[in-house]
């Protein structure tokens, strides 16, 4: 699924340098991402979904060199391809559930929105316990049902590729587990690939493989 | 472009006080210098077509500006007094039809304004309800001051007194309402007319009493003679003209030095008007000629002067209010500078982001395009009743 | 088939709207002209002002005095709709010298009326029989002391026909000289009577008169009558007091005739005739006569003037 032989990032200004030789992600495998702060996790997620792209190196997804892609591929790419699930939500509050979750369909003209999307933002809604609250304001759920829609919204476009970052960190630890519960399944429901970063050593073991970034050397 | 529409709306509609200031904001800035062109339009066209339709106008030498405003929108400030004796000079040239005014009077506030049928004709204007002055003492009023008053053809209204405590000045008489003249949107809508006579009896110089040489009461009689009764201030005076007393209302001295505000003169050529005007130019002469029309030209011309200096003033509270706005866009977008980067990553495009922003932008200023537009044809509809309240009266 | 119809259709659209442009009503300014072009509407104060426009204006004229026959024209108060007829008029003519005293007390256009007598007010006549009345040691007196019978000075009289004349000449232009005709005709038979009374009067200038009402002050300044007025009404018999004050005139201004507006009661006549006054009647005419018109109501007036001379 993921591939990424000999990147080297760093940003124009700053001491950040991130050096990874070679680095792969089997489709539908479940891989955790742990480190330490600082250490280059979240800009792996960003190389791999394409959102920046490495001075050296390939970024390959699903035999797309990602790096080699033009800006507008590497979008369409993205909001085809990738899931993302961040850690604080990013819900909008201005916006309902629903239309939290379709958002990526009005967003870019790669995705056609229609009653068979809304349909389906519906039944994932439902299969996560979230179905009650399509009308209701995002700024009006807890945190879990936040975090639920959020993984919606991921989980809709059905992606191929789902990149959680610190998805349960502000969670509490009866969510937490929920959330994950709710994620694995989902993943493997829509047979998709996870790359998780978590900080969560509780969560590890329920990862097909935990890569820590120290092994990088970063 | 719908979605991004849909999106801003949203947005908008959350973010409710700040979305209401900045309509409010914009709608003010573009409605201001608008509403006030078109009110100095409508003012423009409402005082120079009245001007215009009055040919000439004879008073007192003075102020021509206090003259022209007492005589064709029936102002508050009174000119000095002439006498009958201008109309008839007026009449006896045989160049113009003379139409005297006496325009001193309020009855309720509205202007009491004193002349002969003569006027009616030449301001084409007409009865609505009821019937035209017949008897002293009728009074016909203005669509405005029938609807503000609420009174209808046999109602009555009494004239102010001038004073509160000159007991010897002008006292109130009970006037009968016996027609309301058809809207005619101009000043004439907010007057109380009355036969030119009857100003006079509001004035004192005519009344009504018992017969004085009838009088049995020794307290009333001041002095009696063969040819002559000399009556007492005790005298009562009657405050309402009625078809039983009206033989008893009589004047006292010669009307042609009664006095009036102005002569309305229409010549019957242009020509006419010309060699009038001519009998007017000595020095001697206390009373004047002016073209109406003339006078509130000059007056248009100062109010003009005044207006670019509003339109300085108000073109810089348009910049810095246009510069705040923009300003509040910017912090907006900085605020939003989170979302932005989470649709980004989501595969949001940079010119996806600049039309959701354009979306929320136009959505703004498209409503406070709606509202202004509203509140302009509110004041297009009201423009001439706008006007006459605030700038001529 | 359908074409054919559909040019029948617009022909006739077409036929329509030119019979329409054609055969257009007058608009209210043609039919105004219309009016204009018709008869003149005038009303009047009295039955004189009436009679000699009525001379004048012949058949363009229709002459309106709706003064009731049994009232006194000048002292007569016409109703509202009356007043809204009178300002409906084409002309108004007046008299003048305080006339009509209703005139004060309504709404005229000033533009319509005719002010027959202003030409000669200078020469209007103070009537001292009158009482008046002021307000205060200094006030002004209330102006109801002028003579109003113009007309009986029938040189006056034929200067109010020339007011009408010159009047109804500015309405309408195109038949001033008709007017002016008429006029001619009508100043001759008024400048007849006027030759008429001076010829009766020269017979004896200073023939002491008696005048029942103050009404003959024109008739007497013009022909230089030697007249005294009381207060009698011809329909009324005189009080004592009256009498008395006949008898104090009688013995400075032995008068052998007493002219009368109107035929007296016979007791007011047998007793003025057992005081040696005979009785004549002079009638001013203001309101329209039981019989004949104003030329024959005033032939006959001084027919009995010559009885007193």
């Amino acid at each position: 699924m993921i591939r990424i032989d000999s990147l080297i990032f760093h940003y124009p200004y700053g001491e950040f340098r991130l050096e990874i030789p070679e680095f792969t992600v089997a489709h539908g495998e479940k891989v955790a991402v742990i480190g330490p702060s600082g250490s280059g996790k979240t800009t792996l997620l960003n190389l791999i979904a394409g959102i920046m792209t490495p001075f050296r190196g390939i970024v390959r997804v699903q035999k797309r060199q990602v790096s080699e892609l033009g800006d507008r591929e590497r979008r369409n790419f993205r909001i085809t391809t990738v899931g993302f699930v961040f850690q604080d939500f990013e819900l909008l509050d201005y916006l309902d559930v629903l239309d939290n979750i379709l958002h990526p369909y009005r967003i870019t003209g790669a995705l056609k929105l229609d009653k068979s999307v809304k349909r389906r933002a519906a039944l994932l809604a439902e299969e996560m316990g979230i179905g009650d609250k399509l009308k209701r304001m995002a700024d009006d759920l807890s945190h879990g049902e936040k975090q639920r829609a959020a993984i919606c919204r991921a989980l809709l476009p059905q992606p191929e590729l789902i990149l959680a970052d610190e998805a349960t960190g502000n969670l509490d630890p009866d969510n937490k587990n929920r959330i994950m519960d709710l994620l694995f399944r989902s993943i493997e429901a829509h047979e998709a690939t996870l790359l998780a970063v978590t900080h969560d050593h509780e969560l590890l073991n329920r990862f097909d493989r935990v890569i820590d970034f120290q092994d990088f050397g970063c | 472009m719908l979605d991004s529409f849909f999106i801003a709306w949203k947005y908008i509609g959350y973010n409710k006080a700040k979305t209401a200031t900045l309509v409010a904001c914009i709608t003010l800035i573009s409605f201001l210098p608008v509403a006030l062109q078109l009110l100095l339009n409508e003012s423009e066209r409402q005082l120079m077509s009245r001007a215009v339709s009055t040919p000439l106008v004879v008073g007192a030498k003075g102020s021509a500006l206090d003259l022209v405003m007492n005589t064709i929108y029936f102002g508050d400030q009174v000119p000095e007094l002439i006498t009958m004796a201008a109309s008839a000079r007026v009449g006896d040239t045989e160049l113009a039809l003379p139409i005297p005014l006496y325009v001193r009077f309020r009855a309720r506030g509205n202007p009491v304004v004193g002349t002969t049928l003569d006027y009616f004709h030449f301001r084409g204007l007409k009865i609505q309800k009821g019937r035209q002055l017949a008897l002293l003492g009728d009074c016909v009023l203005g669509a405005t001051v029938a609807e503000a008053l609420d009174l209808n053809p046999g109602g009555s209204l009494v004239s102010s007194p001038e004073t509160l405590f000159d007991l010897a000045g002008v006292y109130p008489l009970k006037m009968k309402v016996v027609g309301v003249l058809e809207k005619s949107h101009t000043s004439d809508d907010l007057a109380v007319f009355v036969d030119i006579k009857t100003t006079w009896v509001i004035q004192g110089l005519g009344h009504g009493h018992k017969d004085v040489t009838r009088l049995k009461d020794p307290t009333l009689v001041l002095k009696r003679s063969k040819s002559n009764v000399a009556a007492t201030a005790k005298l009562y005076h009657f405050t309402e003209i009625t078809q039983s007393n009206m033989n008893d209302f009589h004047f006292h001295g010669n009307l042609e030095g009664y006095p009036i505000t102005a002569v309305i003169a229409l010549p019957y050529d242009e020509k006419s008007g010309t060699i009038l005007r001519g009998r007017y130019l000595s020095e001697k002469e206390t009373e004047q000629i002016i073209r109406p029309a003339d006078v509130i030209e000059g007056l248009l011309q100062n109010i003009f002067r005044i207006k670019n200096v509003l339109d300085a003033v108000i073109s810089v509270v348009v910049l810095a209010t246009v510069m705040a706005i923009i300003l509040v866009f910017a912090l907006s977008i900085r605020l939003r500078q989170r979302e932005i980067k989470t649709i980004f990553k989501l595969g949001c495009s940079r010119l996806t982001i600049v039309r959701l922003v354009a979306a929320e932008i136009l959505t703004i200023v498209m409503a406070s395009g709606v509202l202004c537009a509203g509140m302009v044809f509110l004041v297009n509809l009201f423009a001439n009743d706008l006007v006459r309240m605030l700038f001529i009266r | 088939m359908k074409r054919s119809l559909f040019c029948c259709l617009s022909r006739g659209f077409f036929l329509f709207w030119v019979l329409i442009a054609l055969f257009h009503p007058p608009s209210v300014a043609s039919g105004k002209e219309a009016a204009s072009g018709g008869k003149l509407n005038i009303y009047t104060v009295n039955y004189p002002l009436k009679y000699f426009a009525e001379r004048i204006a012949g058949d363009h004229a229709t002459v309106v005095f709706p003064a009731p026959a049994d009232v006194d024209p000048a002292y007569w108060m016409p109703d509202a709709g009356t007043i809204a007829d009178y300002q409906g008029a084409d002309l108004i003519l007046l008299n003048g010298a305080n006339y009509a005293k209703w005139v004060k007390k309504v709404s005229l256009p000033r533009s319509r009326m005719v002010d027959t007598s202003a030409k000669f007010r200078s020469q209007y006549i103070t009537a001292h029989e009158v009482t008046t009345h002021s307000h205060g040691p200094d006030g002004a007196h209330a102006h109801e002391s002028l003579a109003f019978t113009t007309w009986l000075d029938f040189d006056f009289a034929a200067r109010q026909a020339k007011a009408i004349a010159k009047a109804l000449g500015r309405k309408k232009p195109k038949l001033r000289e008709t007017f002016q005709m008429n006029y001619e005709a009508l100043h001759k038979d008024l400048m007849a009577l006027d030759g008429e009374i001076k010829a009766v009067v020269s017979k004896n200038s200073t023939l002491p008169l008696l005048a029942s009402h103050p009404v003959y002050d024109y008739l007497s300044r013009r022909y230089g009558l030697n007249l005294r007025s009381v207060h009698w009404e011809p329909d009324e018999i005189p009080g004592t007091g009256q009498w008395i004050e006949l008898q104090s005139i009688l013995k400075h201004h032995p008068a052998r005739w007493m002219i009368w507006e109107a035929e007296p009661f016979q007791e007011s006549v047998k007793r003025l005739e057992s005081m040696g006054v005979n009785s004549l009647v002079f009638n001013p005419c203001g309101n329209v006569p039981d019989n004949g018109d104003f030329l024959m109501v005033m032939r006959k007036n001084v027919d009995n003037l010559r009885l007193a001379f």
